[in-house]
């Protein structure tokens, strides 16, 4: 009995001094900012919405890294007299978990503006949260359909296909002269059916043709059919809508039995896959893309350099070039309705004009869709990615 | 004219995809006949020689017929070894136990090769160099000509196999009646290993002629191509050896020709719909026997 008590004791005490320390630093806390002034003063909170685990980690990883050097070059200054301070949760890549994050950072850590997901999916599920709770939300690497439609809090600053797709067209139609077209389009793939139907109407309002369409599904190995086709359509180049695996298989067959001219095709055939599977035969293939850290502008290059002495030499990517255009082009609108409320402030962002970003100048249109430019062509040249060109869109 | 040359052209391609489904479709028919069961986990030995073939080609640079004699032995001893610890255990059940656990056979099979080699798609490094010969207005690549050859030796010998050799006339008395061929003192324990090994081993040389052909090796490729080789088995006729030769080059033929004329979407749809129509007007295949006599 004895020493049951005293033990109760001993925990009722230990409770009793720990609700004192802490009441403690709660009431000298105010004490300590109340002398540097301003009721305001707390930092300026931005969440970042992305996987930082699984499948999609990569790119949620890297729109971190460009986030990071926004923020350190942002609190160089302030930003309205504050600093920014960068909330990071990871979904990994989960719908669910991104949906108790978007809504905990909005309603716990009370941020105004959110950068991501880097995907279209989680970005449509937490656009619709950002959107109700009057909080902006910027994804750096979603180019899907039905994004910015959600609401007048939705942004994104990437390269659309609508933007990206016919600028690709022109430079293979009129500046290679390839007229001929052979259309190749992935039947059971979504990005590759609507993908085609810009390509087509593409090729045609720059005088060229479509020689032959073909139909191929993903997981398909076998192509020798269309390819048998194709060759006796006699293309000057083969545009193809889909995937890497199945473009670097397509290519391997059309030149075994002779087919010269190269492939063409949107960022899908951006993978590493290309050139494992494709070998030879995939050299002087052409696709585009957001980002490219070669012959950079010099706005592009200062960019480069500082991302390369934060991470160990390493370049950045375009989720990287994103994530860090984002978070500044966020911050120039808060400067520039001097108001970090996002009521405000978001008005302000959709106004932007030929903003001079690392990855492009970004524009956005009536419907907050951005136009980006320039468009990155990339060639494959001795087994990797090298830039072909920036073909510049123009902004009407 | 052109129309022409690109219908010879098809015809090409389809002989060489017909013969690759010819190859696994043989495994189906030549197990089914001597125990009347499906080995659905067949598309997935068929995978497994693939993938053998691709290990092969790329340690020791070895040239294309070691590598294919290589997958071939290797899948020999995979179909025996299935075939003692899956299906031999059960083989007074149900015939249900045993598709179960063919079934659970092709899960593991296919799972095992994700786990060891990822679940990306895989190219296979040229063994021999491409070269294109022209016959008059249409080609025919030095792969077609391989796998066209291959599959047709392939298939010949097995004819000669089973109707000249002691063990084959084994196989064709077990295929009639296992019990009697039993009391006549056939092995019938070895004479199924026999059917298994060599059943597998077409599988798995179809699979080094699938990876080079295609150049794509992946784990679940054997799925389709197993119900495709499947398909033409029971087209043919299941349980005869011609019949699963005609039906595979049926099957490719009707996939190649789906998309010649513009129909590739549908092109699967076409190699079942023909097995449909001719399972309605004759239910036991192209080749097959009358009914009654398989049980």
């Amino acid at each position: 009995m004895f020493i049951k008590k005293s033990k109760a004791l001993v925990v009722l005490s230990l409770i009793m001094s720990a609700l004192i320390l802490v009441s403690g630093c709660g009431a000298s806390k105010p004490a300590e900012t109340a002398p540097s002034g301003g009721e305001s003063k707390e930092p300026i909170k931005i969440g970042f919405l992305g996987a930082k685990t699984g499948d999609v980690a990569i790119y949620g990883l890297n729109t971190l890294k460009g986030l990071n050097m926004a923020i350190e070059e942002l609190n160089k200054e302030g930003v309205l007299g504050r600093k920014v301070e960068l909330v990071e949760e990871d979904n990994a890549g989960q719908k669910d978990q991104a949906i108790n994050i978007t809504n905990k950072l909005i309603s716990q850590d009370k941020v105004v503006a959110i950068v991501g997901d880097p995907t279209t999916g989680i970005t449509r599920v937490a656009g619709q949260i950002a959107n109700s709770k009057n909080t902006v939300i910027m994804s750096a690497g979603s180019t899907g359909t039905n994004v910015v439609e959600i609401g007048p809090y939705v942004f994104r600053d990437t390269l659309l296909d609508t933007i990206a797709a016919p600028a690709t067209m022109k430079y293979v139609i009129q500046d290679k002269g390839w007229k001929n077209v052979a259309l190749i389009t992935s039947k059971n793939n979504d990005y590759s059916v609507s993908l085609s139907k810009i390509f087509s109407d593409a090729i045609k309002s720059n005088g060229g043709n479509i020689v032959i369409e073909e139909f191929i599904q993903d997981k398909d190995t076998d192509f020798s059919g269309q390819i048998t086709k194709i060759k006796s359509a006699n293309p000057d180049v083969i545009v193809f809508s889909g995937y890497y695996t199945e473009g670097a298989l397509i290519m391997k067959k059309a030149r075994e039995v002779g087919i010269k001219a190269v492939m063409v095709g949107g960022d899908g055939l951006q993978g590493d896959d290309l050139m494992k599977i494709g070998g030879a035969a995939v050299e002087g293939s052409i696709s585009y893309a957001g980002f490219s850290p070669e012959q950079p502008t010099p706005n592009t290059e200062k960019f480069i350099n500082a991302f390369k002495a934060k991470y160990n030499n390493e370049l950045p990517d375009l989720f990287a070039a994103q994530g860090y255009d984002a978070l500044m082009i966020i911050a120039k609108a808060i400067k520039e309705a001097n108001s970090a409320d996002p009521v405000k402030f978001k008005d302000t962002l959709a106004k932007t004009k030929n903003y001079d970003g690392v990855s492009g100048s970004i524009t956005f249109q009536e419907s907050r869709e951005p136009i980006k430019s320039p468009v990155y062509l990339l060639e494959v040249k001795d087994g990797k990615f090298a830039l072909l060109k920036k073909v510049p869109v123009e902004v009407k | 004219m052109p129309i022409l040359n690109n219908l010879m052209q098809q015809l090409v391609n389809g002989l060489a995809l017909g013969g690759i489904y010819a190859l696994i479709a043989l495994g189906y028919t030549m197990v089914y006949g001597i125990i009347g069961m499906i080995n659905f986990a067949y598309g997935e030995i068929f995978m497994f020689g693939a993938y053998a073939g691709l290990v092969l080609a790329l340690t020791n640079y070895v040239n294309v017929y070691t590598a294919l004699l290589g997958a071939t032995l290797i899948t020999m001893i995979l179909g025996v070894v299935i075939e003692r610890v899956a299906y031999k255990p059960i083989r007074r059940s149900s015939r249900l136990s045993a598709l179960i656990s063919a079934i659970g056979v092709s899960i593991f099979l296919s799972s095992f090769m994700v786990r060891v080699k990822g679940p990306n798609t895989r190219g296979f490094p040229t063994l021999f160099e491409n070269r294109i010969f022209e016959i008059g207005n249409f080609q025919i690549t030095i792969y077609q000509i391989v796998i066209i050859g291959v599959a047709g030796l392939m298939m010949l010998g097995l004819h000669l196999f089973v109707t000249y050799t002691k063990m084959g006339r084994a196989m064709r008395a077990c295929a009639q009646d296992k019990d009697a061929a039993s009391l006549m003192g056939v092995n019938i324990d070895r004479v199924i290993s026999v059917t298994f090994a060599i059943g597998s081993g077409l599988a798995g040389t179809a699979g080094v002629l699938a990876g080079i052909y295609f150049n794509a090796v992946q784990p679940y490729m054997g799925l389709l191509a197993g119900l495709k080789a499947f398909a033409a088995a029971v087209l043919g006729g299941i349980g005869s050896i011609p019949g699963a030769m005609i039906g595979g080059i049926v099957i490719g033929l009707t996939e190649i020709l789906g998309i010649t004329v513009n129909l590739s979407e549908y092109k699967d749809a076409f190699a079942f719909a023909i097995l449909i129509l001719v399972l309605l007007f004759k239910p036991s295949g192209i080749m097959g026997r009358k009914a009654n006599k398989k049980v």
